[in-house]
């Protein structure tokens, strides 16, 4: 048993590694010859037990009919071949950014497709994952999300893609494996805790090298204003314009202060990643009060700031904490 | 999410419906009747589960009714036969599957016993038409499948795909049908229960009558050289030896043989002499007689040759069975008599036809000589007044004595039956052969026709060193019969015509709808010999034919190159190959323009604009200004202007005049600057 799989890990390994040559990793592939694999589907060696079939009855009752008719379905079936390789052939693949995820989530890969000629009934699928069924992919380019189960974080690749057709009879499987290099980070998965934050808070008052004070609460309001065009209408102050007295915006202020530091706690009993996941669920809260903070990793430190730039760099880095960013955006 | 895949399309389930009846329908011949309610029972059922009216049977009502109906019918088995059963048993499972169908998968399995069902009509229909059409029905069949993996589209693009394999899958078909060797049957199979057509293995008065209403076809025969004449074609099916007094049976011995008949037999060798080939199209009989000239031999295995000189097939004829024949007119059947056969042939039933036997006896006193009494039995036949009626009257139980000396009229069994009276009477070893005589000829396709209304009976009478001559007294009262055939002496009306409305051959009397008829005679002639006959003699001489010596290399290689071929056009046909110019027209004329110009000495920069390299060329070629500005300005326009459909056309049409005009005014300048 032991030395079964061993063989099999060994041949998959090859396989891998012979797949890695034949369809190199790339952001963009048209399928060719040379990345489509064709092998009958079940149904098609019973179709072909079919032809055999009635090639012995036609034989036993010296009917050229049936025989003709058992030519003719093995002939179909040489047919198919050719049509389930156009059926993939020339179909083009191109990896788009993908939506911003969390470990523990269902990952989406964004994926366009489009085809010279109209191509039916594609299966795509990342292994062991759910298949997406696409009826029909023409010249007009259409994006689709692939799914893939995920708990880990950092950046996720998520091995090859399978594009799978059996039409247009279902005699034959035509099927490629694509490297599509579209390997997207993924963030700790967020664990809530006000306890943390207000830790934190504490230990930022009693910390000597992080002085100075940060009130952490809803942001205040300022005043009124005369509404500009462009202004987001959320702002408005709706109530004093239904008291007719002109439409007026809302004015929140950003208390200023020193900015508020996360880090790692030096307390062992919490194991890393539920300290990363802590962190990540404060760097969603902080920057959605728009608060300025920095991140103080081990071995990287991001020095304060605000905004959604700051906080992809913040998740990015709890995402990568500990593993070796492999290449890609950051 | 992947049971919702598995589901049946409404386009899915419209083409099983139509496919459903497709199948079915050219079966009805070999259902009985209360199969077919159930399938129609079924068939109502699948369309109101489509419409919506009714939902899907539960699956035990299904169970029940497919076990209910598969024990009804292996009862009835005994009687309907194996293959009817098995038929039956098949359509009955078809047409219960299509309404308990749930899945992708079920419908799978309906579409490959739809291909089933199709071969298995085609063990009692093998007509072109039926060909043709049960070729449509495959196609309709293929789109069932087709249609599950085009779920967004309708019903007419999935047919239409079904049909287009269908057609371009029949090249290569054709080629298997050719190449690929043919296997003799591997076991015996059940037949169908069918009735018996054609002649019968007993004769009494009245029984060849019955035939002559029948206006279908027998057998065709090709004659390789020369065609014999009308009297020449007697074509012998049965010897009959044995008499009762009534009826006229085969001899023990030969039917002996004939129930052991076995694959592969053979009772006898292959004559010496000159000989004349010819190949036979038997029509399905249901019964194993085949049918020769004179002695006749065939080299095909399923063929017995009979000692009797006849030819036998070892399995009744079910479908229409092509054999090459050769008969040698010369050869002597049976020089010496074994005394068991010149027994039979002289034993005559007790105190039967006393009045006969006299006339016999008389003949034999005043003719000695064996084959001058049998002359004058014939001449008697000929210049007394005997008829020869369709229609001859009754007789007592003294046949031969009411017909001979009192009625005085009758068909073809009567005369051979008393001249085979007669001869054994006067010791001459005698019998009556069966079979059919003349042949209408198919000027077209080259063959000769023989249709059931010509069976005929003569006489076989055993001479000392000639063996075996055949007499026929039909000749000396109705010559006409045997010179020119069974029409020239008889009324069609009132024979083969009488029983058969819409037969074909009621078109005889108009000359051109008459050459329609045999037209259509010749395709089914040619469909029948190519294709239902095609075996392995006919294989080995289109392939000698099409390539010359067969060597393996060159069948490996023919192979190869038709299927390589076909390959290649479907690959074309669906769009996998594309000969198409990499540039659209519109680029391709102006850089068809920039090129002679370059070959001028104008190059245009990789940098430069349409309009500015225009301004160039016609500051050093003026004569090329007006054609190269108008020019330059459509194809601009063509290229970078949004355009209506109908502009662009008008736009391209000028665009395809100026270039021309162009083209003529820089081969021009190249003369002019010469000149200058």
């Amino acid at each position: 048993m032991a030395i079964t799989t061993n063989k099999q890990s060994r041949l998959n390994q090859w396989f891998r590694h012979w797949l890695a040559r034949r369809l190199p990793a790339s952001k963009s592939i048209t399928l060719a010859h040379k990345s489509i694999f064709i092998l009958p589907t079940g149904f098609g060696v019973i179709w072909l037990m079919l032809v055999v079939l009635l090639f012995i009855f036609g034989t036993n009752y010296q009917n050229n009919l049936i025989i003709g008719l058992a030519f003719l379905l093995l002939s179909v079936f040489n047919t198919c071949i050719i049509y389930s390789y156009r059926n993939l052939a020339g179909i083009h693949f191109t990896a788009k950014p993908s939506p911003q995820n969390y470990a523990g989530e269902k990952l989406l890969y964004a994926i366009e497709v489009s085809a010279k000629y109209p191509q039916f009934d594609l299966q795509v699928n990342y292994p062991e994952n759910t298949t997406v069924t696409l009826a029909e992919v023409n010249a007009t380019t259409m994006q689709t999300l692939v799914p893939l189960a995920n708990e880990k974080r950092g950046y996720v690749h998520p091995g090859r893609l399978k594009v799978c057709s059996r039409y247009p009879l279902g005699l034959c499987r035509t099927w490629s494996h694509l490297d599509l290099d579209n390997q997207q980070i993924v963030f700790p998965k967020p664990i809530k805790t006000e306890a943390s934050l207000r830790a934190l808070d504490e230990q930022s008052q009693q910390s000597e090298q992080l002085q100075g004070k940060q009130i952490i609460g809803v942001d205040e309001y300022h005043g009124l204003k005369e509404y500009v065009v462009g202004e987001s209408l959320r702002q408005v102050a709706w109530k004093q314009w239904a008291q007719g007295k002109g439409m007026l915006t809302k004015q929140f202020q950003q208390p200023q202060g020193a900015p508020l530091w996360l880090a790692l706690t030096t307390d062992t009993s919490k194991d890393i990643e539920t300290q990363l996941g802590e962190l990540t669920w404060c760097v969603d809260q902080l920057s959605r009060k728009k608060q300025t903070f920095g991140l103080k990793l081990t071995a990287q430190t991001i020095n304060p700031d605000s905004g959604e730039n700051h906080r992809l760099r913040c998740l990015t880095a709890l995402a990568t904490y500990g593993q070796q960013s492999s290449g890609g955006a950051s | 999410m992947k049971m919702q895949q598995e589901l049946i399309t409404r386009n899915s389930q419209l083409l099983l419906l139509i496919v459903n009846i497709a199948v079915l329908s050219p079966l009805y011949g070999e259902m009985t009747p209360w199969s077919l309610a159930i399938c129609g029972i079924c068939f109502l059922w699948q369309l109101g589960i489509y419409l919506g009216k009714v939902a899907k049977p539960p699956k035990y009502l299904v169970t029940i009714l497919a076990l209910g109906s598969a024990s009804t019918l292996i009862l009835v088995s005994s009687q309907i036969g194996m293959l009817d059963t098995l038929i039956n048993l098949l359509t009955l499972g078809y047409a219960l599957k299509f309404i308990e169908m749930r899945q992708r998968r079920d419908v799978r399995v309906v579409v490959l016993v739809g291909y089933f069902l199709i071969a298995m009509t085609f063990v009692e229909k093998q007509s072109l038409w039926f060909a043709l059409h049960l070729t449509f029905v495959t196609g309709i069949n293929t789109a069932v499948l087709v249609s599950l993996y085009r779920a967004n589209s309708s019903v007419k693009p999935a047919s239409k795909l079904g049909f287009k394999i269908i057609l371009q899958s029949i090249p290569v078909a054709i080629l298997l049908f050719i190449v690929l060797p043919r296997l003799p049957p591997i076991w015996m199979v059940p037949k169908l229960n069918t009735a018996t057509t054609g002649l019968s293995d007993q004769v009494a008065f009245g029984n060849i009558e019955e035939l002559t209403r029948s206006a279908k076809l027998a057998f065709r025969a090709t004659f390789t050289d020369q065609r014999p004449s009308n009297a020449e074609l007697y074509w012998r099916a049965i010897v009959l030896e044995n008499y009762d007094g009534a009826t006229w049976t085969q001899d023990t011995s030969i039917q002996s043989l004939q129930d052991a008949a076995m694959y592969g037999n053979n009772y006898r060798k292959a004559p010496q002499g000159d000989s004349l080939s010819y190949s036979i199209i038997a029509e399905p009989s249901k019964q194993h007689w085949l049918y020769g000239l004179d002695v006749a031999y065939s080299d095909n295995s399923q063929i017995i040759n009979m000692p009797d000189y006849r030819l036998y097939n070892f399995q009744s004829v079910d479908q229409k069975f092509q054999y090459a024949v050769r008969s040698y007119p010369a050869f002597k059947m049976d020089a010496s008599l074994p005394k068991p056969v010149r027994q039979t042939n002289l034993a005559l039933p007790e105190s039967s036809n006393p009045r006969t036997w006299q006339l016999a006896q008389q003949f034999k006193t005043s003719y000695p000589k064996p084959a001058e009494r049998i002359d004058a039995m014939m001449a008697m036949f000929n210049q007394q007044q005997y008829f020869y009626t369709l229609r001859p009257p009754a007789v007592g139980p003294q046949q031969i004595d009411d017909f001979l000396l009192e009625n005085k009229a009758g068909f073809c069994v009567h005369y051979a039956s008393a001249l085979t009276f007669m001869a054994r009477a006067t010791g001459i070893p005698a019998r009556m052969v069966t079979g059919y005589q003349g042949g209408e000829y198919n000027r077209s396709a080259g063959y000769v026709s023989v249709y059931q209304y010509m069976a005929h009976a003569w006489v076989e009478v055993w001479l000392q060193d000639k063996g075996w001559v055949r007499v026929d007294p039909t000749a000396m009262i109705a010559p006409e019969r045997v010179e020119d055939g069974f029409d020239a002496f008889f009324n069609p009306q009132e024979s083969y015509l009488l029983d058969s409305p819409f037969t074909p051959l009621r078109l005889r009397q108009f000359p051109l709808l008459d050459n329609l008829r045999m037209s259509l005679a010749s395709i089914d002639y040619y469909w029948s010999k190519w294709v239902l006959g095609f075996d392995n003699d006919a294989q080995q001489q289109l392939l000698k034919d099409l390539l010359g010596n067969i060597t393996p290399v060159k069948l490996a290689l023919f192979i190869l190159a038709v299927i390589g071929f076909t390959g290649l056009i479907i690959a074309y046909n669906i769009g996998l190959i594309n000969f198409t110019r990499s540039k659209d027209p519109v680029t391709q004329r102006y850089s068809q323009i920039c090129n002679m110009l370059q070959k001028r000495g104008l190059p245009r920069q990789t940098s430069e604009a349409p309009n500015q390299y225009m301004q160039r060329v016609a500051q050093t070629m003026p004569s090329l200004a007006s054609p190269l500005s108008e020019f330059t300005q459509t194809y601009t326009a063509l290229k970078y202007k949004p355009l209506s459909a109908n502009a662009r056309k008008h736009l391209s049409q000028r665009l395809k005049k100026q270039h021309r005009l162009l083209k003529l005014a820089i081969v021009k300048s190249k003369s002019v600057a010469k000149n200058d």
